[in-house]
């Protein structure tokens, strides 16, 4: 007998299991549709490889494994390929996810298969191989990519099979040992040949006899081969079948923290999982189908079933005569770890162990939750010797450094303390809560700390840029004062280029003055008001500028006010000399722009005329008045020209 | 029907916490008939007005807090602190000191730090301790077993602290303070001069003795674990084993110290109060032990008779730092560095 160790805490609730486990196993006859999401294990997604109107055999390959942590999918019925689509992936979450949907045609016809001949002669790689193909994942529920899990550098002196099933209600794996029992003894001893002949414990609770005694019978079987599996049974407990607490049961040693059992020579495998690879090697048969509970008060037909993967809820719960309208939780897995549903078109995928139906008031009824006090019974439940109460204080204040301090990464979810808190605190969903939230932290820190690397790199690229110019700038300035030395030292008579060219502008400008023609009396008047024009202008802007200074108690304000000034000075000589100027040419502007009125109101009052003339009673009496219009328009016209003609006339006299 | 969409777990062994109170309620039941035997009425009265009181501060407190209050009320927490502040008092304290120990406990120790499972002073030792301080001469009158009053004598003296029927002289003090008053002369002296002092001590024993029977169920049924009472009786045992071998004549056995005053009360009916006490299994030694040696400390030194309330007040305040000091190794961990950081890589 292997000596059985105990780990810390664990509960007892009440096992239901014989609701399911009376009747043998009950193949399911391939449903109309199947629906298979691409990610259905830990790790990467698979990448579809058919496409819509494919025509697909059973066991083909559909989607392959991408990257180290994945698995392959493959068809689990001959069909035709309707669909690839988003549906609702069995999650928590209830969230979609890309999904390939096969009609099936009922033929059910298998790809070409290549059982191994003699497998005894493969070597690991190659059981590695083929267990990669098959896309086998850990069938407890985690799917966790098999391959991957087996290829290991270190030495495992130990398998361990879990066959504790320690979830209340489901009893997959119980049927399948009383039913499948040599086939699984077969699979371990392929794991056993892939992982180097360690010694195999089988860790199976003892409130399965019939599965313990056929898998004794299978054993007794292989007698004539030199064996080492031994079937352990352990004390119903639950989470017994927590990978970390069967380790600490069947080994005595417990997995290190952030460790997997590798670390100390220990590989677990679901013993579901060693029946499908049994299925891959020695039949050829990649993992397209598996044993699924289904129970609950709601259940007419309560049991085991084969089913496809990618069968969907609704088709499985008819087949197994579910009163829909009986049950208000359909929980897809335990009652213990397991997660509600609302769409039933949910399929089932590698990791469904079970659809738990249950009725009203068969599961716990929401209760409204008390005040912890502290009373200690979770800690006494708690299998991985945490403190829950405090756990739930952190989660709850948000102090995530506290929980994280008192190892809310080790809690495995079990929910056991929550089973026993007698306030009823959902104490699980507030630790689901707080590790969600320290992730979020920690991947915001993360971020934070590269966008922070990335700043400070670019700021002291910036620097540097900045410093090389300085110092190339610095160089050619040296060396431009050198050549300038140097020339100066040529050529000592030379003046300074600066001085001289502000020397020839200054001519230029001199020049430029004396040399302008004379002027005619018009050119100088329009130069005039130009002048007088411009310097207004200037006036204005600035004293806006000067306003807006002002107002903004601006520096500029003092040396703002001193232009306005020198431009109002400015501006009245401006208007002074245009004045002076007019008086000379016997200039009136004022009086231009009357005539120029007149003009305008004549000119306006024959064309109001003209228009009332087209539909006038009596067109006599205006003709009179248009010809009387034109008379007075001619007049205003004539003295604007006297008018205009004047500085003419005036410069000639 | 709707499906709904629940967290798991989806199973409960549904326990409540209103039935662990019924159960520590129950719990007290032989020590309050023993002491009911020796001491009269006093204590079931006192028990009967607590409990009213009790009710009635904590409805009227949520209130004011705007709780809801049948949930909160039915928890059955404010009984348990009336049943203790009521068996911890004097069966002859009057109804006014009662009421100021309840009113005390209910609303400032408990809801004025936000109520159930927030408060850091255990409640009834909170009112307890205020009375012992204010009201020093009420608190310390205990009747001689011999002292018998009729119900309507022990009612007559609850409102008006009197007798009718002109019994005088029956209150004395506890054999505890005897024989702390009474230093200079042996136990054995002490003993010869009051012949009451063997009788107070026989009684005290029986009710110690119903306490722990009490408390003994209280652990067989799982409501507590056995840490920290079982670490404050030896931690207290082993003080006072030493010093009367030490010293015979000044200190009192270990037996005298656990079965008089209100040790074995204390140590299965407030010592284990989960809200105020240390958290882990080891946290829980450490507070027991911790509330076994300052009773001796203060009941050898100290100048009030009995030591329990200022003991657990003290190591409440401790309790938060005892907490995390005593966190316990968690799967997977190294068990030489608990609080390492390090192994996380």
């Amino acid at each position: 007998m292997h000596k059985i160790w105990n780990f810390h805490g664990g509960v007892h609730p009440n096992e239901n299991k014989t609701q399911s486990n009376q009747l043998p196993i009950v193949v399911m006859p391939t449903p109309k549709q199947l629906v298979l999401p691409l990610s259905q294990h830990i790790g990467k997604a698979a990448k579809a490889i058919v496409e819509r109107g494919d025509y697909v055999l059973k066991g083909q390959l559909i989607a392959s494994a991408q990257g180290f942590v994945s698995a392959n999918i493959h068809a689990p019925s001959s069909g035709y390929v309707s669909a690839l689509v988003e549906r609702t992936l069995p999650h928590q979450s209830a969230l979609s996810g890309p999904c390939i949907v096969i009609d099936t045609d009922g033929k059910d016809q298998w790809v070409e298969l290549n059982p191994a001949t003699n497998p005894e002669s493969l070597s690991k790689q190659e059981l590695l191989n083929l267990v990669h193909a098959a896309g086998i994942t850990g069938m407890g529920g985690a799917s966790f990519p098999s391959a991957v899990k087996l290829q290991l550098k270190s030495d495992i002196h130990t398998l361990i099979i879990n066959a504790a099933e320690c979830e209340p209600y489901i009893t997959a794996d119980d049927r399948l040992m009383r039913e499948y029992a040599d086939q699984i003894i077969a699979g371990i001893r392929l794991l056993q040949q892939l992982l180097g002949q360690p010694q195999c414990l089988i860790g199976i609770e003892d409130n399965k006899p019939e599965a313990i005694a056929a898998l004794r019978l299978a054993l007794s079987h292989n007698m004539d081969q030199h064996t080492n599996i031994e079937v352990c049974v352990i004390p119903t407990k639950y989470p017994s079948g927590g990978e970390k607490q069967l380790v600490e049961i069947l080994t005595g040693h417990q997995v290190p923290h952030g460790g997997i059992p590798a670390n100390i020579g220990i590989v677990c495998q679901n013993v579901g999982t060693a029946k499908a690879i049994f299925d891959a090697i020695i039949k050829g048969q990649p993992l397209i189908k598996r044993i699924t509970t289904v129970t609950g008060k709601a259940a007419a037909n309560a049991g085991n079933y084969e089913v496809l993967i990618g069968t969907q809820v609704e088709d499985l719960l008819a087949f197994a005569k579910v009163d829909l309208t009986r049950t208000s939780r359909l929980v897809m897995g335990g009652p213990m770890m397991g997660f509600t549903i609302q769409d039933t078109q949910t399929p089932l995928v590698k990791g469904t162990n079970c659809i738990l139906a249950a009725a009203d008031l068969e599961l716990a009824p929401v209760a409204d939750h008390h005040a912890c006090i502290r009373c200690g019974q979770c800690e006494v439940a708690c299998p991985a010797d945490l403190l829950p109460q405090q756990l739930f204080w952190f989660a709850k204040a948000e102090e995530f450094e506290k929980a994280q301090d008192h190892n809310l990464s080790d809690c495995i979810e079990c929910g056991a303390c929550a089973w026993v808190c007698p306030s009823q605190i959902p104490l699980v969903q507030y630790y689901r809560y707080a590790k969600g939230r320290v992730k979020s932290i920690n991947s915001e820190a993360r971020l934070a700390e590269l966008a922070r690397q990335r700043f400070e790199t670019r700021e002291q690229r910036l620097v540097d840029e900045k410093s090389a110019k300085e110092e190339k700038r610095k160089i050619r300035a040296v060396a431009a004062a050198a050549a300038q030395a140097a020339k100066r030292a040529a050529n000592p008579t030379e003046e300074d280029p600066i001085a001289a060219a502000l020397a020839r502008v200054n001519k230029q400008k001199q020049e430029q003055q004396t040399a302008a023609a004379p002027k005619s009396p018009e050119e100088a008047y329009k130069e005039l008001k130009t002048a007088a024009a411009i310097t207004r202008t200037k006036l204005k802007k600035t004293s806006t500028a000067l306003a807006n200074a002002k107002a903004k108690d601006h520096e500029l304000e003092a040396s703002l006010q001193q232009t306005v000034d020198q431009l109002t000075v400015k501006a009245e000589a401006a208007l002074a000399e245009l004045k002076a100027y007019e008086a000379k040419l016997g200039l009136d502007p004022e009086k231009e722009k009357t005539l120029l009125v007149a003009v305008a109101k004549t000119n306006a009052a024959i064309r109001k005329l003209e228009k009332t003339l087209a539909t006038a009673e009596d067109p006599q009496a205006l003709e009179k008045d248009i010809t009387e219009a034109k008379a007075a328009h001619q007049i205003a016209t004539q003295s604007l020209a006297d008018h205009q003609a004047k500085p003419a006339s005036a410069q000639e006299s | 029907m709707a499906l709904v969409n629940l967290s798991s777990p989806h199973h409960h062994n549904l326990s409540k916490t209103s039935r662990l109170m019924m159960w520590v309620l129950l719990a007290t039941l032989p020590g309050l008939a023993v002491q009911s035997y020796f001491y009269g009425y006093g204590t079931l009265i006192n028990l009967l007005w607590a409990s009213a009181l009790a009710l009635g501060f904590e409805a009227l407190i949520l209130g004011l807090r705007r709780r809801p209050i049948t949930p909160y009320l039915t928890d059955g927490s404010a009984l348990v602190t009336a049943f203790l502040l009521a068996l911890a008092l004097p069966p002859f304290s009057p109804w006014w000191l009662t009421l100021v120990a309840v009113l005390f406990s209910i609303v400032f120790a408990k809801h004025l730090y936000g109520g159930l499972g927030n408060n850091p002073f255990n409640p009834a030792m909170v009112g307890y301790a205020l009375c012992l301080i204010a009201f020093p001469v009420s608190m310390t009158q205990w009747a001689g077993t011999e002292t018998t009053l009729t119900f309507g004598q022990q009612w007559h003296w609850f409102w008006l602290e009197s007798v009718n029927g002109g019994i005088d002289a029956w209150t004395r003090a506890t054999p505890l303070d005897l024989m702390r008053h009474t230093k200079g002369l042996t136990l054995n002296e002490v003993a010869s001069s009051n012949p009451q002092l063997g009788l107070g001590l026989a009684a005290s024993m029986w009710i110690n003795l119903a306490y722990l029977l009490g408390g003994l169920c209280l652990l067989a049924i799982r409501v507590f674990t056995w840490h920290a009472p079982v670490a404050m009786l030896a931690s207290l045992g082993f003080c006072a084993g030493l010093f009367h071998m030490g010293e015979p004549d000044l200190y009192p056995s270990a037996s005298q110290q656990l079965l008089t005053g209100a040790t074995m009360l204390s140590a299965f009916f407030i010592v284990t109060d989960p809200v105020t006490g240390a958290t882990s299994r080891k946290g829980k030694l450490v507070f027991g032990a911790g509330v076994g040696i300052l009773v001796f400390i203060i009941r050898s030194y100290g100048s009030y008779p009995d030591a329990f309330a200022f003991a657990i007040l003290l190591m409440n305040l401790s309790a938060p730092l005892i907490d995390t000091y005593t966190k316990p190794k968690a799967y997977g961990h190294q068990p030489k560095k608990p609080h390492s950081q390090g192994d996380k890589q």
